[in-house]
């Protein structure tokens, strides 16, 4: 039965593998088209997508700005939320928590033809500041989320200590509740950098094809046929949530993150 | 006694303060809200508002107050001289591959997470960091990936040429059967397009998320229970069937749900996938929103619609959860 159990996760996981492995291994195909096994190897198609082709470098550096500026609003955004809801337990913050995860929680070609008219009325169509608004919101939920588990993970007794020692609300809030969330507000700035990075519907309406993110640019490319140098932007982005998922995997908790039961080691 | 409780006390001492930091938060609150309403809210409302408007011909749309989008949806434009379900077949097809595939990416992803929970939390960490990189891997990339391996001239179809599986498949005569089920040319296997490679590449896309919504409900599964069972002298399957499964029903039943619910929306699997006869809710919503059809509201309509059906399914299954709760 146990060796059962271990074949079935080695089989799952060679399932999931297959066809990222597929992808990475047609990147380095040396021709204009994809062969799989790739033909006379190279790594000339990494130096087209980082420097070389304005196409893919300028899809590269939109993503970079709308998936960073995103996780950074959207943490903005997530704390007073999150802190509200945890201090307060307020109607008013369990609305706007509720609201606020409204966006994740629907179909996201729904929200995001709502965002194509409402940037289309406001005048933020097409622009990349509107790119970033529009994951920040969407993906506001994760923080959320995160730092929400990290404030409950505060020993209320530590708060009540520092109360009766002195400290106002703002020293405590330094002292105490700051330092033991810090590490789930950062999981909750990747978490949104690497789901934006990844993320096509929402942003494929709200760009109204005045610009292109690297997810915009490989759907375009879908009707030309693939070109080994997609392939290159798929491991580029692997390799960036693998990274992110395994920092936080070691300086976070990331099975607690997940929701493991505590009690058991 | 809440915090709130302890900082008041604590304040009551200095009341200079307590007026100084109280517009603050006010104003803070206030923004707070006006963002959430403005950019949660708003972009739902503008849908619904828009799904009332009309169509002008050789123009874009104008607002307007009329039923006539959704009755097109429903019976048609040309109604009641003339009946057709299209919009309504390819909400059918959305719930069609939908079902499938988020069932069968529960079924296969429950026994790998039962077993993720039993391994040590080092090694837990470690897969988790592996689903949730295949898990944030973008739509379009997990559809290159399949593309690449369905498609007619690489991929299985070749492999399964060059291997004479082929040719073995027509000498046993169950190429037939593939053919049938429109699996096959005269030639050769083909996957693209077919409901398989759909519903493959449908459950994929939401496999990590089956195994990261199942996996805190497994992991506060208490071994001891089955143990116990166990014990006693049920067999593995017995305790399966009547102390695991019924104490994770809810969540199974949950998860299925959220992710029916996700591929609700699914679009670019279906662009590429689905035969076009079969195409689903939205990929008609792109079309006549941003794509050759080109009538925003018709195409609010049916996101109304899509959205409909999604919160219909989703009351269902809290009314469902609470009545099973009672029992």
């Amino acid at each position: 039965m146990r060796i059962f159990g271990a074949f079935y996760m080695g089989l799952s996981a060679l399932l999931l593998a297959l066809p990222i492995v597929v992808v990475c291994a047609a990147a380095l195909n040396s021709g204009r088209s994809m062969f799989f096994p790739p033909q006379d190897p190279t790594l000339a198609r990494f130096g087209e997508f980082f420097v070389s082709e304005p196409v893919w470098t300028n899809a590269l550096w939109n993503s970079i700005i709308v998936a960073v500026g995103a996780a950074t609003l959207a943490v903005l955004m997530a704390w007073p939320i999150a802190y509200l809801l945890w201090s307060t337990g307020s109607k008013l913050s369990k609305t706007l928590a509720g609201l606020g995860s409204l966006p994740f929680a629907v179909p996201p070609i729904v929200f995001g033809v709502g965002l194509g008219f409402f940037w289309a009325f406001t005048g933020g169509l097409g622009a990349l500041w509107a790119g970033v608004i529009s994951h920040a919101i969407l993906l506001m939920a994760l923080p959320l989320v995160t730092i929400s588990i990290g404030l409950q993970s505060i020993d209320r007794s530590h708060l009540d200590a520092a109360a009766t020692m002195g400290a106002t609300e703002q020293v405590a809030f330094k002292t105490v509740v700051l330092p033991q969330t810090v590490p789930y507000t950062i999981s909750g700035f990747f978490f949104v950098l690497v789901l934006s990075f990844n993320e096509f519907i929402v942003i494929f309406f709200v760009s109204a094809s005045s610009y292109a993110t690297v997810t915009l640019q490989i759907f375009n490319s879908l009707r030309n046929g693939y070109t080994p140098t997609m392939a290159v932007a798929a491991i580029t982005f692997l390799a960036v949530s693998v990274l992110v998922f395994s920092a936080i995997a070691r300086w976070g908790d990331l099975p607690r993150l997940m929701g493991a039961d505590q009690s058991r080691k | 006694m809440t915090i709130a409780d302890d900082i008041s006390v604590s304040r009551a001492d200095r009341p200079e303060r307590r007026v100084s930091t109280l517009p603050a938060k006010t104003i803070l609150l206030g923004l707070l809200t006006s963002i959430i309403v403005v950019f949660c809210v708003l972009p739902f409302l503008l849908v619904l508002a828009i799904s009332f408007g009309r169509k002008v011909d050789g123009a874009a749309w104008v607002w307007d107050f009329t039923f006539d989008n959704y009755q097109r949806f429903f019976v048609g434009v040309l109604w009641p001289d003339e009946v057709t379900f299209l919009y309504l077949q390819q909400l059918g097809f959305s719930f069609y591959f939908a079902v499938i595939a988020s069932l069968l990416a529960v079924l296969t992803a429950l026994p790998f997470t039962l077993q993720l929970t039993r391994l040590k939390r080092t090694s837990q960490a470690m897969w988790l960091v592996f689903i949730m990189a295949s898990l944030s891997l973008s739509e379009v990339f997990i559809v290159m990936g399949w593309d690449i391996l369905l498609s007619n001239n690489s991929g299985l179809p070749k492999l399964f040429k060059e291997t004479g599986l082929t040719q073995w498949l027509k000498d046993v005569g169950w190429f037939q059967h593939l053919r049938d089920w429109g699996l096959a040319n005269p030639r050769n296997v083909k996957f693209k397009t077919s409901d398989f490679a759909t519903i493959l590449t449908m459950s994929y896309l939401v496999w990590p998320y089956a195994v990261i919504l199942l996996y805190p409900a497994l992991s506060r599964l208490d071994p001891s229970l089955s143990e116990a069972a166990r014990t006693m002298g049920a067999s593995r399957w017995t305790v399966t069937r009547t102390v695991t499964l019924p104490s994770i029903r809810l969540p199974l039943f949950g998860t299925t749900l959220l992710l029916f619910v996700f591929l609700l929306g699914t679009y670019v699997s279906i662009t590429v996938f689905a035969a076009p006869n079969k195409h689903t809710t939205a990929v008609a919503i792109y079309s006549n929103i941003r794509g050759a059809n080109l009538n925003a509201p018709f195409g609010a309509t049916q996101a109304i619609m899509l959205l409909i059906s999604a919160s219909a399914c989703l009351y269902l299954g809290h009314v469902f959860n609470r009545r099973s709760e009672v029992r």
